[in-house]
């Protein structure tokens, strides 16, 4: 254990040998993994809106301004009994115009308003598919006996749970796995090639280390360790610069319809991220100085 | 502990070894002798593995040089301690540092390797350069890093190609005192050199004489001693065939001794 703490040191020292071209691997490695990492945060808060609507459709129902709320408020309780309604949150005009006051921040006050609310009663209603029917005909078909419903006005599916986000996801993931792997292809090879530079630098050293009787893994160790050093640099300054894009970025979505706030990748990817890329600049080591 | 049977070599068409036959038993000291070019270090690095057998066949402490794969190279290289001609040292390196690579690779505990490489350094004379880069030293002082570092880790064996070279030779001879007291302790060696007077130093070793690559005689170093260079080429010219190639069966290390 104590040799191999004490190659693995040698490693991370050897790294200092060529400043500049450690320097410019791992300006490479971060903006690959920034790419890849990039890629992830889309997916992942593509993937976080879908679960925050309990991968279920929503929709928002709308009345008519003015419409009989004792009849609206029945409506309220037969839409809850409707099969693959799973939850029903509804707004009489003076909470709507609560809602709207309370989003808009302090200081806003529309209680001037409340004898002549221009709000309607409106619903929001999480919908779940049943199992035996299609997504398509059953959305169609719940749209069309909702806006059946005396009163109503329109009815509005959130735009993330139509079909052609689901679609963009399955292409994204289908993606996905190619695209990672030819930045991981790129990793390795910009990682292997300075670890070949290394060895280059060091070929005296091995020479004698081959000749008083090292094993090859006495001398590939510190160079493994080196390349798996700067994949996980390169990878964290590329999470770095990721949280610094995505902080600037967060509120860019969060404005009606679609009040997306852009989160950062969740903790398991980002160290999944970091660890990937440190083992692929391991075994562009590993290829590079395998003979 | 080292057996060489009609083992040949080449570079390319040129052909630096032919033909090569002879036995070291453990504990023997053996002197190759012969001009430059007359294939002492080719033999030694083929015995190394340095280089691969690819005529006839070689074992040395155990190892059969002709059919051992490459990833047991460094086991033998662990029973074998090699001092280079060209010193084979590292120039940033402190003289410590360099001696103790060789205990660093077995893995022994660098306060353990240091104070084995201190008390090794004080035999050889360099107590003083220690922490000094090798870089720094002189020709000889190097010579003298690359035997420490050859005998540091007690080797089976020590092959030594013009181990006093570089040296006066008042150092010279210090530095076969060394060799003489680890072949003492049972250590077998095999040393290339031009020097009588080194050779003197070891009376009863063997000597086996190269000439372009072929065995052209063996003796016994305190036969050499005394005589002069001409001497000695007319001594090798009466007990070699006539046309200057070895005995049939390559033993003419045996047949001289």
């Amino acid at each position: 254990m104590g040799l191999f703490l004490r190659l693995a040191a040698r490693g991370l020292r050897d790294l200092t040998l060529h400043p500049w071209a450690q320097a410019f691997t791992l300006i490479a490695v971060a903006m690959v993994s920034l790419l890849a990492g990039a890629f992830l945060l889309v997916l992942a808060n593509v993937d976080r809106e879908l679960a925050r609507a309990g991968g279920q459709i929503q929709a928002q129902i709308y009345w008519r301004p003015g419409a009989n709320m004792t009849q609206v408020r029945g409506q309220w309780e037969d839409i809850r009994g409707m099969e693959g309604v799973r939850g029903l949150q509804s707004f009489t005009p003076d909470q709507a115009l609560s809602a709207l006051s309370n989003a808009l921040g302090e200081g806003v006050d529309f209680a001037w308003l409340r004898t002549q609310n221009p709000l309607p009663p409106t619903a929001e209603i999480q919908l779940a598919t049943p199992p035996e029917a299609r997504e398509t005909d059953y959305v169609k078909a719940m749209v069309s006996r909702l806006l059946a419903l005396p009163g109503v006005d329109k009815v509005r599916l959130n735009p993330l749970q139509t079909e052609t986000v689901r679609t963009w996801i399955a292409v994204s993931r289908r993606v996905l796995w190619p695209a990672i792997g030819f930045l991981a292809l790129v990793v390795g090879l910009v990682v292997g090639n300075t670890i070949k530079l290394s060895l280059l630098d060091r070929r005296d050293e091995v020479e004698i280390l081959h000749l008083v009787g090292a094993r090859p893994w006495y001398i590939r160790l510190p160079l493994l360790v080196g390349g798996f050093a700067q994949g996980l640099c390169g990878a964290s300054l590329a999470l770095v610069l990721l949280k610094m894009a995505q902080t600037g970025v967060r509120e860019i979505l969060n404005f009606p319809p679609l009040f997306i706030q852009i989160g950062f990748l969740p903790l398991a990817q980002a160290l999944g991220l970091i660890l990937a890329v440190g083992l692929v600049g391991a075994v562009g080591s590993y290829v590079a100085v395998r003979d | 502990m080292v057996h060489v049977e009609r083992l040949s070599h080449s570079f390319g068409q040129h052909f630096a070894l032919r033909d090569v036959s002879f036995s070291l038993e453990k504990g023997g000291f053996l002197f190759l002798n012969g001009p430059s070019g007359a294939g002492k270090t080719t033999l030694l690095r083929l015995l190394h593995g340095a280089l691969p057998v690819m005529q006839g066949r070689a074992s040395v402490a155990g190892f059969e040089l002709s059919t051992l794969p490459r990833r047991r190279v460094p086991d033998l290289r662990r029973e074998v301690g090699v001092v280079f001609q060209d010193f084979k040292i590292l120039p940033e390196r402190t003289v410590l540092q360099n001696v103790a690579l060789t205990l660093e690779v077995r893995g022994v505990d660098p306060g353990a390797a240091e104070r084995r490489v201190r008390a090794l350094l004080a035999s050889v004379g360099l107590e003083d350069k220690a922490l000094t880069p090798c870089g720094l030293l002189s020709g000889g002082e190097q010579q003298r890093v690359a035997i420490a570092r050859s005998m540091v880790a007690n080797p089976k064996l020590i092959l030594a190609d013009e181990p006093t070279g570089n040296l006066d030779l008042d150092l010279a001879l210090r530095l076969m005192d060394l060799f003489k007291q680890l072949h003492t302790y049972g250590t077998t060696i095999i040393m290339a050199t031009h020097n009588r007077e080194v050779m003197a130093q070891v009376p009863e070793a063997q000597v086996l004489a190269l000439r372009d690559g072929r065995i052209w005689e063996g003796q016994i170093a305190g036969q050499i001693a005394g005589q002069t260079e001409g001497q000695t080429g007319t001594a090798q010219a009466e007990t070699s065939r006539a046309d200057g190639k070895p005995d049939d069966d390559g033993q003419a290390w045996e047949d001289g001794a």
